[in-house]
């Protein structure tokens, strides 16, 4: 769960990067975070990160008061998360099973455990043929496959995207989202920052815009398609690997009139301005 | 910490040296050439400190007893030298020998000494060389204090001078070990610091998933470690051929043994053990310690 109570963060600069921000994101909820660069999208991650302090207000992420938390305490919070930064950052000198099983290194996991657990996370991805590749010879969406096996394999209860899509390719962004929205399926919260309004029209769900930092949009609005993807076929390998029963394709939402696809075309464009560019 | 956990990360360790071996051998090279540097100065120091004893060590009490000190005094006279704390070497010198190398020494001293009969008003007497020339005047004046003794003699002066030039050696060695020992340090510094630097992503990934500064810190200390350690045994046997060849060049110099004390050179195999137990631990110590207070800026994540 994550919450922001009344947050603002000032920078030593004098700039205000978010202003009496308040938030809650329940558990199991998929949130996209939308808005143009300087909007203080990564001002919020990085609070979320407990990178930076607010101000003032209340954060609270996982049960943790980030207020409050000391810094010896931040290792144990940050295990609760899971990340995936739009670079990536995979630990060049490791390799896809290295990267993976690090973070239960870190946790002290029986070896036992990270025997059997990294493997089954990597076939999560699908990339079981790529197990001892370095990062250097995978694609860019292969390496982010990586990063989101290495989000998920300590089971955290929050998975905080940063511009996942943001270095792969277009097609692949959807395969990406997917992997996301399957990871979450399983109840993991996910939150999401973005600045492809394709792929926030495309799933739809919770939206926050910030602008100015000022949350100025947070409503949750349909996806634009009810037709399968090719990517959807990977969710349903991915839950088959866990074990799970595939799932159906969820509920489409009721077939949009019109009216209502430009309304949403009206309200995304406008949520995400003309911003183009590339992460903050 | 499991032992599993400790074992992994000292394998991240000893892995990561090869995985970044160009900055571990830059690491490696820094560290090698500043305990040689150090190393040899040090080396140097004591070797001059140990001449200047040397030839200290040849300075000479002459000690004159009673003519008519009986033989069985004079006998316990120089049981009592020797067994004195600062006494190094005790050359006896009897009645005779003194009366010889008068008549020697002194130009025309036969036809002189024709003259006297026999050589009993000469005095038996004693040569003793001294452990430290430091504390000599002490030791020439409890000697004079001792029975049967009419006169000591030694020259004060030249302990004076060595003693001087001891602690002008001193002075320079320490100011230039020093000042060596800071700049070694600041290579090893920069060095390490560019070895952290290139993997500071690494550092700060590892924060992202949690890791403990500690956990972070471990696979560098290992990795620091090791690379001084190798360093510290390259020094050593770097130190090791050069010291022999230049004490089989020097001890071959009579002469120069002689004149300049180089006799009291120390020999390698002296010294072996100590040198190589301090560069290992030096360069382990600096090696570790340099990585570690390297990371240390970019874990503040």
């Amino acid at each position: 769960m994550v919450e922001l109570q009344n947050v603002s963060v000032t920078y030593s600069s004098g700039v205000d990067a978010l202003n009496n921000v308040s938030l809650k994101i329940n558990d199991g909820d998929f949130a996209f975070v939308v808005g143009s660069s300087g909007a203080g999208k990564s001002t919020m991650i990085k609070l979320l990160l407990k990178e930076i302090d607010a101000t003032s207000g209340v954060v609270t992420v996982n049960g943790y008061n980030l207020n409050k938390l000391k810094k010896r305490k931040i290792p144990e919070f940050r295990r609760t998360l899971g990340f995936v930064f739009q670079d990536f950052r995979l630990i060049p000198s490791m390799t896809v099973y290295e990267n993976i099983a690090f973070v239960l290194r870190v946790i002290d996991a029986p070896v036992k455990y990270i025997r059997k657990r990294v493997p089954y996370v990597i076939s999560l991805v699908g990339l079981h043929a790529k197990t001892n590749s370095y990062p250097d010879e995978l694609s860019g969406g292969e390496k982010q496959r990586v990063a989101i096996a290495r989000a998920l394999v300590n089971d955290p209860q929050l998975i905080i995207a940063d511009e996942p899509t943001g270095n792969i390719d277009p097609e692949l962004s959807y395969e990406i989202v997917e992997l996301l929205k399957g990871i979450n399926d399983q109840g993991t919260t996910i939150l999401m920052v973005t600045h492809e309004h394709d792929l926030v029209r495309h799933f739809g769900g919770r939206i926050i815009n910030i602008t100015d930092g000022e949350i100025v949009f947070d409503e949750v609005i349909s996806g634009v398609t009810d037709e399968p993807l090719p990517e959807e076929e990977l969710a349903h390998t991915m839950a088959e690997a866990a074990g799970a029963q595939p799932q159906a394709p969820a509920a489409a939402p009721a077939q949009l009139t019109s009216t209502e696809d430009a309304l949403i075309d009206e309200v995304i464009a406008a949520l995400t301005g003309a911003d183009q560019g590339g992460a903050e | 910490m499991k032992i599993s956990g400790f074992k992994y990360l000292a394998n991240q360790g000893v892995e990561n040296i090869w995985k970044n071996k160009m900055m571990a051998f830059a690491t490696f090279c820094v560290l090698l050439i500043s305990l040689l540097l150090v190393g040899s100065s040090v080396l140097f120091y004591l070797n001059m400190n140990s001449m200047i004893l040397g030839l200290g060590n040849q300075n000479e009490i002459a000690i004159y007893l009673d003519p008519n000190t009986s033989q069985a005094d004079v006998d316990t006279f120089g049981y009592k030298l020797k067994e004195m704390d600062n006494i190094n070497t005790v050359d006896y010198i009897s009645k005779e020998q003194a009366y010889q190398t008068m008549q020697n020494q002194i130009s025309r001293g036969k036809a002189i000494f024709d003259y006297i009969d026999g050589y009993d008003f000469m005095p038996d007497g004693f040569n003793a060389t001294v452990v430290n020339n430091d504390t000599i005047e002490d030791t020439v004046a409890q000697i004079a204090k001792m029975e049967h003794v009419e006169s000591v003699s030694s020259m004060p002066q030249v302990a004076e001078f060595l003693r001087e030039l001891r602690r002008v050696v001193s002075i320079i060695a320490g100011a230039i070990i020093i000042a060596l020992a800071a700049v070694s340090m600041i290579m090893i510094s920069n060095t390490t610091k560019a070895s952290v630097f290139a993997r500071r992503e690494e550092i700060q990934i590892m924060k992202y998933v949690g890791a403990t500064n500690s956990f972070i810190r471990m696979p560098f200390f290992v990795e620091g470690m090791v690379t001084g350690f190798f360093a510290g045994a390259g020094a050593f046997f770097i130190t090791w051929a050069v010291y022999r060849s230049v004490y089989r060049i020097l001890t071959e110099q009579g002469m120069l043994m002689r004149a300049f004390g180089i006799g009291s050179i120390i020999p390698f195999d002296n010294i072996r053990l100590y040198v190589a137990f301090a560069y290992l631990l030096a360069g382990a110590l600096i090696g570790a310690l340099g990585s570690v207070v390297s990371t240390r800026r970019h874990l503040d994540v």
